[in-house]
């Protein structure tokens, strides 16, 4: 016991301490503050007005034009406020002047004023544009998808409103007959609704499975490299003449894991901090419900999982002899993760299906997919159950095989070993 | 009371025998040599003494008793593949290993200071390793095998890489452990560096014991039976297999054992026909001359 503490003890250490750590450490929740705060605070800074002219003969079109591009910003707005955690970012406010001569000097004069940046782009609606519903929209910059997006949408309803007006349906009917639907979804639970959306139920469940995937590679990884160094720098020979090899592997693994789970939980505290006001205005404006009970399951399921890959990639450490070596082996390790984040998707769309419970509750894949599930929607309890039981099997048993493998692998130096030969390895109590 | 003793200890790797019924005693307060060419067996055998490694037959007795892990506060390893953590500060490394033995921390760092300044490396403290030179990181890594005072100590080519004046000191350093009783094994493939230093041997060859004992009953059983030479010139008769039974030739300067029956006097007379002979001895034989005798008495040595 008092030497797994050591081993563990040094290695944490030997990690927390070193530059890298801290900096990864502090860096990647500014990194996320930033990606989250600073685009809004980029948009913010308004510059004005945007000036469109519409270049048109048809007045009545061209009426109906400008009254929909000002106050399309508006109302895109409003639907923003609907759907939190969709595009927070702010269209400039338009306003549109019409140009009744349709000739080729006015658009030389215009093409002019875009140029010094008077207006800011213009709108072609010769009678022949309208009746070919090809419009031209001539600007200095006209990758602005945003801006297309609105032109297109109030071209379409100036057009509608015209056709309509001209089978005698009046502005104020035919605004009625396009008035925008919106669908609710809401969330049945325990018998109470709550508000859903597409950012609960998809975005956070993926986005934080994603997370538990990079932490298990990368320190699955350090595991491996831990081990490897270990090995090629020989002073395995030197702790085993102390040790034993399951107390150094167990040592090593509790010892990068805890330096792994000081990182999470840095980062999860940040998180919490920074994104704790931003839950809580969901839930009292919208009643949007945010998994908070999921989200405390991500620790449990981050330690399940460390401890499956780590083993796996502590054996892999010791059976090769560089990182080129390791590289070339690490597949078979990796295709389960890589698997769960292929299927995650159609697990979040359909948490009941087959497909779900079985990648639940194997325990390769049940780190990740279990915690989707439990994100989206609590799965009944002998799941849960059922799916921790073998969690904990499985560890036990990779322990046991993984541990002969490392037991002799970190002792033979020279030739990669072949499968039969590892086979063996395992074979030999 | 035989501090290590192994019964007939076999081991095998995937397509080689690496030690074969090898049975040998150390005695306390003795300084044990265990010599054998690279690969004979040295560094397998030790592993089976101090656990790394199990024997696949016969059985590993320690201070008495059947080996356990327990007794491995007691022994002392600097293994032949030296290694040690680089981006560790040297004392804390030394804390680190002296803690797996058993000692707390504040003793460990008392004993590693004052060893460490011993063997002239006070000033390296609180380097990282991978700033100290090799011979120094050897140094090092002898402090780590010796920082718990162990009863028995296992040194496994400890001797190489360093300069002469850290031999000296490492070898007063040994001299000193086995006035205060601990017991010693050397391995070395390099038998000179042994020979002053052993009170008994173990010659293993293909992981077999070919030749073991006490050091000086050894060598007066050879008797004074090899000739040492120093000469300018040609030796032709060396290859003759009928006066030279083995030889071992350094250019100027040879030692060679005489064919059965054959009068040291009588190769003089030859030798002088084609060489000018500065010196001419009768010896004893040196532990290494007695290992090509023992493994392969029809090899010649050539090292011209």
């Amino acid at each position: 016991m008092r030497n797994t503490w050591l081993i563990m003890k040094r290695e944490y250490l030997a990690r927390v301490r070193t530059r890298g750590f801290i900096l990864f450490t502090v860096l990647m929740p500014a990194f996320m503050a930033a990606v989250v705060l600073l685009p809004g605070k980029l948009m913010m800074r308004s510059t004005g007005p945007k000036h469109i002219v519409i270049v048109s003969s048809n007045a009545a079109v061209a009426d109906v034009l400008k009254h929909e591009l000002e106050t399309a910003p508006a109302k895109l707005q409003e639907k923003d406020e609907e759907e939190p955690g969709g595009r927070n970012q702010e269209l400039d406010r338009i306003e549109a002047t019409i140009e009744p001569n349709v000739t080729e000097s006015t658009d030389k004069d215009l093409a002019a004023q875009v140029e010094s940046g008077k207006v800011d782009g213009y709108l072609w609606l010769s009678d022949k544009a309208i009746e070919s519903r090809k419009v031209a929209f001539t600007a200095k910059n006209s990758g602005d998808f945003m801006l297309a997006a609105v032109i297109r949408s109030a071209l379409r309803a100036a057009f509608t409103q015209s056709e309509l007006a001209k089978k005698g349906i009046g502005p104020g009917e035919a605004s009625r007959i396009l008035a925008p639907v919106s669908v609710e979804s809401v969330t049945l639970k325990q018998g109470k609704k709550s508000k859903g959306n597409e950012f609960t139920a998809i975005v956070l469940p993926f986005l934080l499975m994603m997370m538990i995937y990079v932490v298990l590679i990368v320190y699955g990884t350090a595991v491996m490299r831990a081990v490897l160094e270990e090995k090629t720098t020989r002073v395995v020979e030197v702790l085993l003449s102390s040790v034993s090899p399951t107390q150094l592997l167990t040592g090593k693994l509790l010892g990068v894991g805890a330096a792994g789970f000081t990182q999470i939980l840095i980062w999860s505290a940040s998180g919490a901090i920074l994104g704790t006001p931003y839950g809580m205005a969901l839930r009292s404006t919208l009643h949007v419900e945010v998994p908070f009970g999921a989200l405390a399951l991500f620790p449990v399921f981050f330690v399940f999982g460390f401890l499956i890959y780590s083993t796996m990639y502590a054996a892999l450490g010791a059976m090769v002899n560089s990182d080129e070596e390791a590289q070339q082996l690490q597949w078979p390790v990796l295709m389960p993760i890589i698997f769960c984040t292929v299927f995650s998707m159609a697990v979040v769309r359909d948490p009941n299906s087959q497909l779900a419970f079985w990648l639940s509750i194997f325990p390769l894949t049940s780190p990740l997919i279990m915690f989707v599930r439990t994100c989206v929607e609590m799965p009944p309890w002998w799941q849960l159950a059922l799916c921790f039981v073998l969690l904990i099997a499985a560890i036990w048993g990779l322990l046991e095989v993984c541990g002969r493998i490392y037991r002799i692998g970190i002792l033979m130096y020279g030739k990669r070993p072949t499968l039969p030969e590892i086979l063996k390895w395992i074979k030999y109590a | 009371m035989a501090i290590l003793e192994l019964k007939q200890v076999c081991k095998s790797y995937e397509t080689h025998l690496a030690v074969d019924n090898l049975s040998f005693a150390i005695e306390q307060g003795s300084v044990f040599g265990l010599l054998g060419p690279n690969g004979a067996g040295k560094t397998s055998s030790i592993r089976m003494m101090i656990g790394i490694t199990v024997p696949d037959t016969g059985e590993v007795d320690m201070f008495g008793a059947p080996f356990h892990r327990g007794m491995l506060q007691m022994v002392g390893y600097l293994p032949e593949e030296r290694g040690l953590y680089k981006k560790m500060k040297v004392l804390e490394m030394l804390v680190f290993l002296a803690q797996l033995k058993g000692l707390d921390s504040t003793t460990a760092t008392k004993r590693a200071t004052e060893w460490m300044q011993r063997l002239d490396l006070g000033d390296w403290l609180k380097n990282k390793i991978e700033e100290l030179s090799k011979g120094m990181q050897q140094k090092v890594q002898f402090i780590a095998a010796v920082l718990h005072d162990p009863e028995f100590l296992i040194l496994d080519e400890p001797f190489s890489g360093l300069d002469p004046s850290s031999s000296l000191a490492l070898k007063d350093a040994l001299l000193e452990l086995k006035k205060q009783g601990k017991t010693i094994l050397f391995s070395t493939h390099r038998m000179d560096t042994v020979e002053r230093l052993c009170d008994t041997i173990c010659l293993i060859n293909h992981g077999r014991n070919v030749l073991s004992g006490d050091l000086k009953e050894i060598k007066a059983s050879y008797g004074r039976s090899a000739v040492q030479l120093e000469y300018e010139g040609e030796m032709p008769f060396l290859s003759d297999r009928s006066l030279v039974q083995s030889y071992n030739n350094f250019g100027n300067y040879v030692e060679l054992k005489p064919a059965p029956g054959r009068d040291p006097q009588e190769l003089l007379n030859i030798a002088l026909k084609t060489a000018r002979v500065m010196r001419f001895e009768v010896v004893e034989p040196s532990l290494e001359e007695i290992f090509i005798d023992i493994v392969d008495p029809a090899k010649a040595v050539n090292h011209a």
